[in-house]
């Protein structure tokens, strides 16, 4: 069966800075693969060249099995895209919009409108139809965008920041969205690049970690988290800044991954089921510290991300 | 997957459809922003009032000094004939001035705009009348000297001698004013209004505001982009073109205007649209921001609008503006519009403007088609 996507030391460079660097990977039909990184990781520009809008400085890539350099027609014909930009007309109405997509792709008729009353019915804008785009809430208008992505019945879709800047009722609600199109398409391949954790451990079925232009691990986000040597993630939060002697001794009670953004908070990974964590905060107590409260949770595609990179996220 | 329901087009059937796509776009988007429809009219039917009252009007009562230093009968003939200017045309203010000197001051601090002197013995074998005039104003000074040169030579002629008879001067058609020969000039300047809007404008927005990556990214050609966006801003700019023609019909009654004169300026309006459209589709091949537009519009203008002969006969042009002038596509427009609106020749007079007109939107769009580029 062909790959969906299937890339190949794929690299970008503007100049001296290579935005993308040496990737490899491929994505089978019905996946939902997920491409997770801060801004300026090269995730747009990834897109970008599988959607035929980059040419690659070096490397290969096929979508459904054609070229993106060679055979940009047929990849444009295979794949749906909903990019950061905002590429429905303001002035347009919701149902004009698509009638306009719609016919770019070659639809027309009744196959046109059949097409656009469904896809409009799936992101819930059926009402909406003759409402002029520029009225439409920034969730709203995501969803248009969506359903402009889609309306074609793309075998693959490409969502670049799908919830970028929503609120969490509309990122629940496209994320609903996405899983209903999987579920009612078997063969339906989604690439979606994400800075949000979340999102990605919500809706994707592997996951590649992005920094820098590179991949630095690829794997579902369950074996991912597991993948980790630690899968307890503890949280304590004290009255005061925690000194430096004291945040040693913690980690010699089997801590790592010690990270603290704010002085009197600190978060560390430990192995689950060992207690470092009420024992760390038993140190902190016993140090004249007082333990505002403790957290211990499962490990995060977060946590997963610092242990790569060693950092946090740029970008929320 | 192969149901009727679900059958797309391909081919010509896909770049038919992609044009149309576009089309639609375009002409949705400025139904729904009224202000820059009839600011695309009105500009131009402003520009005809203004302009062409602001150039089309006699001058009148430009201040005089006569200096009468010989007092014969002579200079009370010429005196005569000038108070006749002033009087009749309404050309002169006449100052009866004693002093020469007085009356040059008076120039020269711009009381006066001539001074015409009759010197001491004044006579037809001379002295003559001196004309001093104020020529940083070419114009005034042209036309008093060559009024008062004509007072003079009435004035000089004898009385009993004939008069040469005037030579015969016809008028080939009936008589336009200077605003009924700028008609055809405004539909251009309303054609070169609409095209920038929905032409140059509509496709920088796109690239502004990402618009354009929903289109690169669907099967259509580059070429059936090229020639959607072309074909787009055109009918936009041919719509303005005919709704001016239309006014200017009624407000400006043409003298020799029947249903095939109209029919072939109509198509005269599209071809010079899609004509400019494909030069602003052309320019901004590869702009991405609206500062390029502001910028180059001065440019443009001048480059296309002035050099068409739209204001002042082709003609009168030197060399290397005509040179500008024969490969400017709005020449032909309102030559292929002048022939069969004003002079009431057969629309078999447009067929070489509109030649032109094809071929060169035909060469526009293949440049632009090179030029354009497919990725962000």
């Amino acid at each position: 069966m062909i790959p969906s996507i299937e890339a190949e030391k794929l690299t970008k460079r503007f100049g001296d800075f290579t935005a993308a660097d040496d990737l490899s990977f491929s994505v089978v039909a019905g996946e939902t693969y997920g491409i997770l990184g801060p801004n300026g990781a090269g995730k747009t520009t990834l897109i970008r060249m599988l959607t035929t809008l980059l040419r690659p400085t070096s490397g290969r890539a096929a979508v459904k099995g054609h070229d993106v350099v060679s055979d940009k027609t047929a990849v444009r014909t295979a794949i749906g895209t909903v990019s950061q930009a905002v590429t429905t007309d303001e002035n347009l109405t919701v149902y004009e919009n698509l009638s306009v997509q719609g016919k770019m792709h070659g639809l027309w008729g009744r196959s046109l409108s059949g097409r656009i009353e469904r896809r409009l019915k799936e992101v819930g804008l059926w009402e909406r139809r003759d409402q002029i785009a520029r009225q439409l809430s920034g969730g709203m208008r995501r969803r248009l965008e969506i359903a402009r992505g889609v309306l074609h019945s793309p075998q693959v879709l490409f969502l670049d920041e799908p919830t970028a800047g929503l609120d969490p009722q509309s990122r629940r609600a496209i994320w609903g969205m996405l899983e209903e199109m999987t579920s009612s398409d078997a063969s339906l391949s989604i690439v979606l690049t994400t800075h949000a954790m979340d999102e990605a451990d919500h809706l994707c079925d592997r996951v590649a970690i992005m920094d820098r232009g590179r991949f630095l691990c690829e794997d579902s986000p369950d074996a991912l988290k597991r993948g980790l040597a630690t899968g307890e993630r503890v949280e304590i939060e004290t009255d005061r800044e925690i000194a430096a002697p004291d945040r040693e001794d913690v980690l010699a009670l089997g801590a790592v991954n010690w990270r603290s953004v704010i002085p009197q908070v600190v978060q560390f990974q430990a192995k689950p089921g060992e207690g470092v964590g009420r024992r760390a905060a038993q140190l902190l107590e016993e140090r004249g510290y007082r333990v505002l409260y403790l957290t211990i949770a499962p490990v995060t595609l977060e946590d997963v991300f610092f242990s790569y990179t060693g950092h946090v996220l740029r970008e929320a | 997957m192969s149901s009727p329901a679900n059958r797309r087009a391909g081919g010509v059937g896909l770049a038919a459809l992609g044009i149309l796509a576009i089309s639609q776009r375009a002409y949705v988007t400025l139904w729904r922003q009224p202000v820059l429809i009839i600011s695309t009219m009105l500009f131009p039917i402003v520009y005809l009032l203004i302009l062409g009252n602001a150039l089309n009007r006699q001058l009148r009562a430009i201040p005089l000094a006569v200096v009468d230093e010989s007092g014969n009968v002579l200079a009370a003939e010429c005196l005569r004939g000038a108070i006749a200017l002033e009087s009749g045309r309404d050309l002169l203010r006449i100052t009866p001035v004693s002093d020469r000197e007085e009356a040059l001051r008076g120039l020269r601090r711009g009381k006066f705009r001539a001074v015409w002197v009759l010197p001491f013995g004044l006579s037809r074998q001379g002295p003559v009348p001196s004309f001093i005039g104020d020529n940083t104003d070419r114009f005034s000074f042209d036309t008093v000297e060559a009024a008062l040169s004509e007072v003079w030579d009435r004035a000089s002629t004898p009385g009993g001698q004939a008069r040469a008879a005037p030579a015969v001067r016809l008028e080939a058609y009936p008589y336009l004013d200077y605003l009924t020969y700028l008609a055809p000039a405004v539909v251009c300047l309303a054609i070169f209004m609409g095209s920038m809007v929905s032409g140059g404008l509509q496709v920088i927005e796109d690239r502004m505001y990402g618009y354009h990556e929903g289109y690169m990214v669907t099967p259509i050609s580059t070429g059936t982009l090229v020639a959607g966006h072309i074909l787009a801003g055109s009918l936009v700019a041919a719509l303005a073109g005919a709704m001016v023609l239309v006014a200017i019909l009624i407000m400006a009654p043409l003298p020799v205007v029947g249903a095939p004169a109209v029919v072939a300026s109509l198509f005269t309006i599209f071809l010079t649209s899609l004509s400019i459209a494909s030069v602003w589709f052309l320019l901004f091949a590869r702009a991405r921001r609206a500062s390029v537009l502001r910028g180059a519009f001065g440019i443009i203008n001048t480059v296309i609008f002035f050099p068409s002969g739209a204001l002042y006969p082709v003609e009168s042009y030197p060399q290397w503006l005509r040179a500008v002038s024969n490969v400017d596509p709005l020449t032909y427009g309102l030559k292929a519009m002048r022939d069969v609106l004003l002079r009431g020749a057969p629309p078999s007079a447009c067929f070489a403007p509109w030649v032109f007109l094809a071929t060169f939107t035909l060469v526009c769009g293949i440049l632009t088609r090179v030029l354009f580029r497919r990725e962000i």
